[in-house]
């Protein structure tokens, strides 16, 4: 049943689902004065590959990018909600928008389709006001929290676990779980991520991006993956 | 009921009790697109068939349709949704038109446009059942685009829909997908043909009545129908369900 | 195969195998056991973890210490296959277990292999993961597992990957078991975590 706005109420008593799963994997992890955001650039439906080159990493400013996997045309059209408003503040303040009001704001913009989601697992990151790393991870109807490393997609379950070991430090003694990775270690291990991840998972694959956001802008790099 | 008119819906049927029924199936289909990129621009090829569930019902259709000056449409899918994306992409290049500006929009526009419309149908759930190819060539670029009825889109070097996609595919990466560059006319008609006599021999929805079409600098290109060689000797050792 | 949760993993050494597991027994998110045992030694050298329903694991083992009574040691290798007959026996109503084996054979050449509750075999010269931190456990060996490494690497592998695995399954953990089998002694220690 779909009720419209003018309390009339329309059947729809077929079994077409409005969502796919296109794949891949996104990571993000914070630094001191730096953040690395990495995806690969496959996307696939049920087994077959679509393309291998469609980035799910965008610029929405200088200072910030956002990482998206799920449902690609949802993670799409987010994606241009959000340069589009933060385009307008642009204008409208002629200033660019801070990373903690444009993440509050991607809360905002994923709750207000609370029940008809965008089916994406959206990771905001770069540089705060203060010029230090942040990484803000949601759910898919805006449920927010700001972290120093996330990792969401199809290879999410084997990533994650690792991250928390090698940035986080968990289940070590004797080390300084504060203590934030330097860009090449950061870096390193996103690569390693993503090289282990893709010899299990289908879904992730055929090349990997790495964004890095600090003071001197935003660096690109790529690299190949498997292509199986 | 409750005021809503069929007007308001044009593409559900009012069903008796009111309620409103959407596509849920296609209904006259038709099946793979194939599209490449080449050196001179970008090519593509589908049959003429128009399919009515397993009946061959229409012969005669095309399924590569050419927008303004410097793009090509190919549609798989639904043939009635198919038309009526036709209509309004009509309905666009006549209102770009009547500005009188002598600006025709490009492959790009016209693909942005398109992906919108399958994108803004799938958030109603009333899906436009198929999955297009945009194909062209702007400022010296050429461009392939895909769509479907879930608005999913993306770009490759070669790409192919339905059945095609798990036929022809993996006979178009082999041979094209990394040399695009530098593959001749020639040598992208052979992969395209090729792929359709795969596609005809292997998919029951497919039809040896088939057209292509290019985009080059000197614009669009398509052919008049025509058929590939085919040979079935093979099939008289065939016992069973063959091996 | 997540009602009770497991999380059981196995590697290879250099001349030494090791095989680990979490000590957990639940009723989906109820905790019913912080010290249930997962894995059994079958013999000095082979021992046998088995992830999955609780009262299989349990049923199964019986079943094959029982067959196992022909007085002289059985290599880990025709264990393994014997375990998976016993499963395939059950092939229409099958034990839901995907067993683990883990040992040195009579030349003390490491020997791993894991399958499917069918008994579809997996003999693997890296490792074996199973239970419902699979998919975790995977990622973490994929990562921190190299070749030839010291029994005391080899415990310091297997154990992070364990307890970083089972930190991100809620079904899992509440403390692990670790044993290192070499060709004089298994070292058996047991690993603290966290309790939630």
């Amino acid at each position: 049943m779909l009720q419209h706005k003018d309390g009339s109420v329309q059947n729809h008593q077929h079994g077409w689902e409005p969502y796919v799963d296109n794949g891949g994997t996104s990571l993000a992890i914070a630094g001191e004065d730096f953040c690395v955001i990495a995806s690969d650039t496959r996307q696939s439906e049920g087994y077959s590959i679509n393309t291998r080159f469609d980035p799910k990493i965008h610029k929405i400013t200088d200072k910030i990018m956002l990482a998206t996997t799920g449902y690609s045309a949802d993670a799409k059209r987010l994606t241009e909600v959000i340069k589009m408003q933060t385009e307008r503040y642009f204008y409208k303040h002629e200033k660019n928008m801070e990373s903690h009001a444009a993440a509050q704001m991607l809360s905002v913009i994923l709750y207000q389709k609370r029940f008809f989601p965008y089916y994406v697992f959206p990771i905001l990151a770069g540089i705060d006001n203060e010029g230090k790393g942040c990484v803000y991870s949601y759910d898919p109807v805006g449920n927010m929290e700001r972290v120093t490393f996330q990792v969401y997609g199809s290879a999410s379950g084997m990533i994650q676990p690792f991250l928390d070991s090698q940035v986080g430090f968990k289940n070590q003694q004797n080390v300084d779980k504060t203590r934030l990775l330097t860009k090449e270690e950061a870096i390193s291990i996103a690569v390693d991520s993503f090289t282990a991840a893709t010899e299990r998972d289908i879904y992730t694959g055929d090349y990997l991006e790495i964004y890095i956001v600090d003071a001197n802008g935003i660096h690109r790099e790529q690299k190949p993956l498997k292509f199986d | 009921m409750n005021g809503i008119s069929s007007f308001e819906h044009p593409n559900s049927t009012v069903t008796a009790d009111g309620t409103y029924k959407h596509t849920t199936s296609p209904i006259v289909t038709g099946t793979s697109v194939l599209a490449l990129k080449y050196k001179d621009g970008v090519m593509l090829t589908a049959d003429c068939l128009a399919s009515y569930g397993s009946l061959a019902r229409f012969r005669n259709v095309e399924r590569l349709h050419p927008v303004g000056k410097n793009t090509i449409i190919g549609a798989s899918g639904d043939m009635s949704d198919f038309q009526h994306v036709q209509n309004q992409l009509n309905g666009l290049m006549l209102s770009e038109h009547v500005t009188d500006d002598d600006q025709v929009l490009g492959t790009k526009s016209i693909y942005k446009y398109l992906s919108n419309i399958m994108y803004n149908r799938r958030s109603k759930v009333n899906p436009l059942w198929n999955k297009f190819i945009v194909a062209g060539l702007e400022d010296g670029e050429s461009f392939l685009g895909f769509v479907d009825l879930y608005g999913t889109t993306y770009k490759s070097p070669v790409m192919a829909t339905g059945f095609g996609a798990h036929i022809a595919l993996p006979i178009l990466r082999k041979y094209a997908e990394a040399r695009c560059d530098t593959l001749t006319e020639e040598e992208a008609i052979e992969i395209l043909d090729n792929c359709m006599r795969v596609l005809y021999y292997r998919d029951a929805r497919s039809f040896n009545k088939i057209q292509r079409a290019k985009v080059t600098a000197s614009g669009i290109e398509i052919t008049a129908p025509y058929s590939l060689e085919t040979n079935w000797d093979f099939a008289e050792s065939i016992i069973g369900y063959g091996a | 195969m997540s009602y009770n949760g497991t999380a059981i993993v196995a590697m290879t050494g250099k001349n030494c195998v090791a095989i680990a597991a979490d000590k957990r027994l639940g009723q989906q998110f109820l905790t019913v056991d912080m010290d249930f045992q997962k894995i059994f030694p079958i013999t000095k050298k082979t021992y046998v973890g088995l992830p999955g329903l609780a009262t299989d694991v349990q049923t199964l083992y019986k079943s094959n210490m029982y067959r196992l009574n022909e007085q002289r040691d059985i290599e880990p290798k025709a264990f393994a296959h014997m375990v998976s007959s016993t499963l395939y026996e059950k092939r229409f109503g099958p034990y839901y277990i995907e067993p683990i084996v883990a040992g040195l054979d009579k030349n003390n050449n490491p020997y791993i292999c894991g399958m499917d509750l069918l008994g579809c075999m997996d003999v693997a010269h890296d490792f074996i993961v199973a239970g419902s931190a699979d998919e975790n456990l995977k990622g973490m060996c994929e990562n921190l597992w190299e070749a030839d490494l010291e029994p005391e690497d080899l415990f310091e592998t297997i154990s992070q990957a364990l307890l970083n695995a089972v930190d991100r399954d809620a079904l899992s953990g509440w403390g692990g078991v670790v044993h290192i089998i070499t060709p004089n002694e298994v070292i058996t220690r047991h690993l603290k975590a966290r309790m939630d």
